[in-house]
């Protein structure tokens, strides 16, 4: 019974939905691994509401407790190296917004060719505002990795967005993975 | 670095420390290892000042360099750009998809468990002294909420009027969408649903008419509230639009009305003779406040409450 979280907490938790969501969908592209994600998070998080600590971002903390559950499932999910026509970034539908959707696919579709890492640091701090230390206590490193990894995302990313994702030399490099669930 | 090794980032203990961050990352738009070491300090600062993380005074100084360093100023203009795109992507389907209630329903199995939680703290006695006891222990997870104290004892009905609010909120943007179980007695059963929740309660509860505004009683429901059980009332209009009148015990004897705003969503809320009520529904619904002032009026409520 120790594990029925408070009233309040359970509000703070929810109100975090959306955030959580927002960076699990970023995260693995994928809305249904999002969603399992999110719940998974939230209930990891509920029941143990008492491991919370009272004086730090309660969105750091329910965001770290989701970067372990994905980074575990990726464990138990199988790697499928796949040709450009079937990249996540191609199944994405475009976004509709305020901003030219041609220019947020391209934006998708760079942020996808990002190695993880780097994907993730300009998500926390860019998307969901964490201050770095709060992006430095999701990812467990230094805060001073969280600047030096966040300055070479942002310029990877104006490369990529420069000359567009054809030449960029990381492909060669790093073939391009998609996380395909063997469940 | 791909998902591998993020993996086994996350199964080291103290992975990446400061001396030997991940220089080793795969990818070529640094133009040599030393210009990179000669403008990633520089690099650094540029990114702090995109992101406000600067002291004021460092801030101050780097800003007056921009006026001279067109290729800084540029790559913070762009790195800028680049940071309001991201947010423009992730959170385009923020507001179409209705945030939160979706993932909300997936969630039944805490809600069956804080339920039984709520049955067991009414049913146990002892529970409740020992839970009393227990508390101060497990409750510092609540002190997110703002206010401690008065909440921190399990005794104590929810005696914070936002925490309140908040449940009702939520359970409005649990069951308003639904179709098929909106309730769990329909409005057809008015007088048995009256004396059924009025039991659960303690307390003789009356359902206000909205007629007026053209809605409709839809029915009701019993739910967990936070220190005990809470009813819901269901109603809707021609349109399909629905409100909810959410009521449990407060312990507070009169509480001004206060409003909640939650994205699409709105609550008033407030406390009359020992019970707390809130009137949730959609921030379309213009006249929420004068039904509000209504529904407020009709349970006992003055005007001195507003």
């Amino acid at each position: 019974m120790l594990r029925r979280p408070s009233a309040e907490f359970e509000a703070q938790v929810v109100a975090q939905l959306a955030p959580m969501r927002r960076y699990a969908r970023a995260l693995t592209g994928d809305a249904a691994w999002a969603d399992d994600l999110v719940q998974d998070a939230a209930e990891r998080a509920l029941s143990r509401a008492s491991s919370s600590r009272p004086d730090s971002n309660l969105r750091a903390w329910l965001l770290t407790i989701l970067r372990h559950i994905y980074i575990d499932q990726l464990r138990g999910r199988r790697e499928i190296a796949v040709d450009d026509e079937s990249a996540p970034w191609r199944t994405l539908e475009a976004p509709h917004g305020e901003v030219d959707g041609l220019v947020l696919r391209d934006l998708q579709r760079a942020l996808y060719l990002l190695p993880a890492a780097q994907r993730e640091v300009l998500l926390l701090v860019c998307v969901e505002e964490l201050s770095y230390q709060d992006a430095s206590t999701v990812l467990g490193v230094p805060a001073g990795t969280v600047m030096s990894r966040l300055s070479r995302a942002r310029e990877h990313l104006r490369v990529l967005l420069d000359r567009g994702p054809a030449q960029d030399p990381a492909r060669h490099a790093a073939p391009l993975r998609v996380v395909g669930t063997t469940r | 670095m791909n998902d591998d090794e993020l993996e086994r980032e996350r199964a080291s203990a103290h992975p990446a420390p400061a001396a030997s961050p991940d220089s080793g990352a795969p990818f070529g738009p640094m133009p040599s290892k030393a210009a990179a070491d000669d403008s990633a300090s520089d690099c650094a600062a540029l990114c702090a000042y995109v992101d406000d993380e600067l002291p004021a005074d460092t801030r101050a100084a780097l800003q007056a360099r921009l006026a001279d360093d067109a290729g800084a100023a540029q790559r913070v203009a762009a790195w800028r750009a680049q940071k309001a795109a991201l947010q423009t992507l992730c959170r385009a389907d923020d507001a179409a998809a209705s945030p939160g209630y979706v993932v909300l329903r997936r969630r039944d199995p805490w809600w069956r468990r804080a339920g039984l939680a709520a049955a067991w703290a009414v049913a146990g006695a002892g529970f409740a002294v020992a839970a009393g006891t227990l508390m101060p222990q497990w409750l510092p997870a609540g002190s997110w909420a703002m206010r401690g104290a008065a909440d921190r004892d399990a005794a104590f009905p929810a005696r914070d009027g936002e925490g309140f609010a908040r449940r009702a909120d939520v359970a409005y943007a649990v069951y308003s969408p639904e179709m098929r179980h909106p309730v769990e007695v329909r409005a057809a059963d008015e007088a048995h649903l009256i004396t059924w929740l009025s039991k659960r309660l303690g307390k003789p509860l009356a359902i206000p008419p909205l007629g007026e505004y053209g809605y409709a009683l839809v029915g009701g429901r019993l739910l967990p509230g936070a220190a005990g059980p809470a009813a819901q009332f269901m109603y809707q209009n021609d349109a399909g639009a629905r409100l909810t009148l959410y009521v449990s015990a407060s312990g507070r004897d009169r509480d001004k009305v206060h409003l909640l705003s939650d994205g699409s969503r709105r609550t008033f809320y407030w406390s009359t003779d020992g019970m707390g009520y809130a009137l949730s529904g959609p921030a379309t619904e213009a006249r929420l406040r004068t039904i509000a002032y209504e529904v407020c009026g009709a349970l006992g409520g003055t005007s001195a409450q507003w």
